[in-house]
């Protein structure tokens, strides 16, 4: 019905199942109405903007403390969750904490999202050996398991924040990539890619237009269920002394330099853990949620 | 005749008792089986579970009392001296122990003694090993050469005159040159059932897993011959790891537990044995040009600016508040005039004068690492002195590397590239001894590479200090000397002198016997398990 077909000239009219706006009005509402994928953006935008306004929350300084009230249980009078081993308020170096560590996780994934799906796509899209190669090359990362690769990166390259983010950035390309060349290849096989060449629509309006819009949204969804890897592999890093360093508060860190209380104040120990947990659960939560949500059938 | 078997019996049972003393079960720091082969790796802890249970050396240091400073006294060798006709003070007479034999029967004599340091020394020898060449060769720098004079006497020459050649030779262990030989002349088959003269020996052998020493009946001392039936060696790098395995009673002996435990350990009734011993955790200053430390109201103003009580508090009382270099009371402490204590008004005004506040600070960057054999707690450590220091007006940035490449940091000195522009570096010293003591760290043709000295300090007095202390043979005026020494060290205050270990270890109540030396290094053979 919409296809017409003139002798002499063919009129490039969209016949691809785009999803359009409706399509992305009926995720939203889906999402929406998904009460695990809400309740964990609420723990994820309750941290963030926690971390963000912290300044303003009036909480005790996050560098400074006590050496005689170190390591005071939860609850205890001016320290609701405690102190750290050095007499630090550990409410407020768990906030300040969260701002490190969510940079942590999503700046190696934000990165990699970038980096990965274009190699993917432009890979996937071009095929032949250009394919290969980088599928060959792809595929010497995935011989390292993401732990070891994050921290022989990271001992190369360095401790340091700005080298933890490179590391990780690194170990998550390679699982970008591979999906969406995947997903591309599946896509550029499809009818409307098709009929788009033939009408004479040039390689990046195809991708641009018929490629991108459908396969970004897969690429995302598993961008965001990496998010919780990158926190726990950039807290490990920290843990082992390659991340951030003393006296910044971030998670991995804290959790490193508590260990030790685990016998004395094992729940003030646990807190970095715990919230590590609870964000990086909390982002595959709602990563589960949303492609619940995106596998809608036009 | 019933009695008589009754009686048999009775007396088999009773010799059991009395020969079994148990099996003591010890979790180590170290990642993995220290070096087996004589010159162990894994530094003071290497030698001390490897090292001076396996082998001897020439001069063995004394580790039976807790109460007094160790010293060294007769190993393998029962004299040693100048020789009395050489005027260049640097030929020495060792008299050999006689009658020792190796674990493998063979006998150990001067010719053993030289193969054991061509084995260090001499890299076209065929038995040397580079492995205990990087373990061992730097311990005795002092050694120009060495001969055998007959079988039980050795002469070893030095490059110039040095009093400290005793303390160097107490490194050197002795491994059995017949062993080496039936074994193919192979250093990794050696490993597997290595030879010394020592108090034990090895009975098997899982690397990073455990090693299993039983006692030597035949050893020459005898009244350091173990009472156990056999010891366990486990490695556990992991400080919680091997609080666990204590409390569940996988192992009745740990080495550094961390001092938040300690209250939980003793508290389920295990014990906590420490002693005094010659460790130091400072920063080690550099003193190339260009950095802050140059300045000496500024090493002061950082060394009265550590709270040392407050880090106690932070350690669970493990640990000796720094007065100087050297432990309070060791015999080379001397009397430094300057004072190191908390002090952050004096520092603050000190800071004012080099022209630095708390709001204009001075910024400088500091190597630490997250952990490492004694280094006690580095991390919460360090963070504690950072606060101190900000305190007075010096802002520290720290530069976190691992362990092992700090400890190639600290080899390749401060002007090295891989220092990467740190001005200090969190370093915890064996001070054991005048040369690992002081010497090394401040004579300036010791400048790392060379040798140990990070900073590149170089003082022409201190130089001269450290060529009395190599010139003077008399023990008292050799130690008169090295007071002067330390007095320099405090009153220039050549470190941050932050605190000194006390060598915790936690153990079952089940464990008796043990006497905890002052030293890195412990004697095993009076222990005994109780049932």
């Amino acid at each position: 019905m919409a296809d017409t077909i003139t002798f002499g000239k063919v009129t490039a009219v969209p016949i691809a199942p785009v999803r359009g706006k409706g399509y992305w009005a009926s995720v939203i509402t889906r999402l929406v109405h998904d009460p695990v994928a809400m309740a964990a953006l609420a723990v994820i935008l309750t941290i963030v903007l926690a971390a963000i306004f912290a300044p303003y929350l009036g909480l005790a300084d996050p560098y400074r403390g006590s050496i005689l009230r170190r390591l005071r249980p939860i609850g205890f009078t001016g320290y609701p969750f405690g102190s750290d081993e050095l007499g630090r308020d550990m409410l407020t170096r768990l906030i300040y904490g969260g701002r490190l560590s969510l940079v942590m996780g999503v700046t190696p994934v934000l990165l990699a999202f970038f980096v990965g799906s274009t190699t993917g796509i432009v890979a996937a899209y071009i095929g032949g050996w250009v394919n290969m190669v980088v599928m060959r090359v792809i595929d010497v990362f995935f011989a390292f398991p993401s732990v070891l690769l994050a921290i022989a990166l990271s001992g190369a390259l360095g401790a340091g924040i700005v080298n933890s983010i490179v590391s990780l950035t690194i170990v998550f390309i390679p699982q970008i990539a591979r999906i969406a060349e995947a997903v591309t290849t599946q896509t550029r096989n499809r009818d409307f890619v098709e009929a788009a060449r033939i009408s004479g629509a040039g390689t990046l309006t195809i991708i641009r237009v018929h490629v991108l819009g459908n396969v970004l949204g897969p690429i995302f969804v598993y961008a965001t269920s990496l998010i919780s890897v990158s926190m726990i592999l950039s807290s490990g890093l920290s843990f082992l002394g390659l991340g951030v360093k003393p006296p910044d508060p971030e998670w991995g860190l804290m959790l490193n330099t508590l260990r030790t209380a685990i016998y004395s104040q094992p729940l003030v120990a646990a807190l970095p853990g715990a919230m590590i947990f609870m964000t990086s659960i909390s982002f595959n939560l709602f990563s589960d949620g949303l492609r619940t949500a995106m596998e809608v059938r036009q | 005749m019933r009695h008589a078997a009754l009686a048999l019996i009775l007396l088999s049972t009773f010799h059991h008792v009395a020969a079994a003393q148990g099996t003591l079960r010890i979790a180590m720091t170290a990642a993995d089986i220290p070096l087996t082969t004589g010159q162990t790796d894994n530094g003071g802890e290497g030698q001390r579970f490897m090292g001076y249970t396996i082998y001897d050396a020439l001069i063995n240091w004394d580790l039976s009392s807790a109460t007094k400073p160790s010293v060294l006294v007769p190993g393998l060798a029962e004299s040693w001296g100048l020789d009395p006709n050489d005027t260049t003070k640097t030929k020495w007479i060792f008299k050999l122990r006689p009658g020792v034999h190796f674990h493998d029967g063979s006998d150990f004599t001067a010719d053993a003694v030289v193969w054991n340091l061509d084995k260090l020394l001499k890299a076209d020898s065929v038995q040397y090993d580079p492995r205990q060449s990087a373990q061992g060769k730097s311990r005795i720098p002092a050694v120009a050469s060495y001969r055998t004079v007959n079988k039980l006497t050795l002469e070893i020459t030095t490059k110039s005159p040095d009093a400290t050649l005793p303390y160097q030779i107490a490194w050197i262990l002795m491994s059995s040159p017949a062993n080496w030989e039936t074994l193919g002349k192979n250093w990794e088959a050696v490993a597997k059932t290595p030879s010394g003269t020592g108090p034990w020996k090895l009975a098997s052998f899982v690397p990073h897993e455990r090693a299993e020493l039983t006692p030597n009946q035949d050893y020459w001392d005898k009244a350091r011959i173990p009472k156990l039936d056999k010891m366990i060696l486990l490695p556990m790098p992991e400080v919680n790891a091997r609080v666990a395995a204590l409390r569940s009673g996988q192992v009745d002996w740990i080495e550094a537990p961390s001092p938040d435990a300690v209250k939980s350990l003793t508290d389920a009734s295990f014990k906590i044995v420490t002693n005094a011993y010659p460790h130091n955790w400072t920063w080690h200053l550099s003193r190339v040009e260009g950095s802050p430390w140059n300045d000496i109201r500024i090493r002061k103003a950082a060394n009265l600016a550590i709270d040392r009580d407050g880090m106690k508090e932070l350690l669970a009382g493990l640990m000796i508040p720094a007065k100087g270099f050297l432990p309070p009371g060791h015999q080379w402490f001397g009397h430094p005039t300057f004072t190191v204590e908390y002090n952050p008004d004096e520092a603050r005004q000190l800071m004012k004068e080099a022209g630095y506040t708390p709001e204009k600070p001075l910024v400088t960057k500091v190597l630490i690492s997250p952990s490492g054999s004694g280094q006690m707690q580095p991390l919460p450590m360090n963070e504690l002195v950072q606060q101190n220091l900000a305190d007075i007006g010096i802002k520290v940035d720290f530069e976190v590397v691992e362990w092992n490449q700090l400890i190639n940091i600290w080899r390749a000195g401060a002007t090295d590239p891989s220092a990467r522009g740190a001005t200090a570096i969190n370093f915890t010293y064996f001070i054991q001894d005048p040369f690992t003591g002081l010497i090394r760290h401040v004579q300036c043709n010791l400048a790392a590479p060379n040798g140990t000295n990070w900073g590149h300090y170089c003082d022409a007095d201190m130089d001269a200090l450290s060529n009395q202390v190599r010139n003077t043979f008399d023990p008292d005026a050799q130690t008169a000397i090295l007071q002067k020494m330390h007095e320099k060290y405090v009153d220039d205050a050549l470190f941050l002198m932050v605190t000194h270990d006390v060598n915790a270890r936690a153990m079952s109540q089940k464990v008796k016997g043990f006497v905890q030396a002052q030293n890195w290094f412990q004697d095993f053979s009076p222990i005994t398990m109780d049932k």
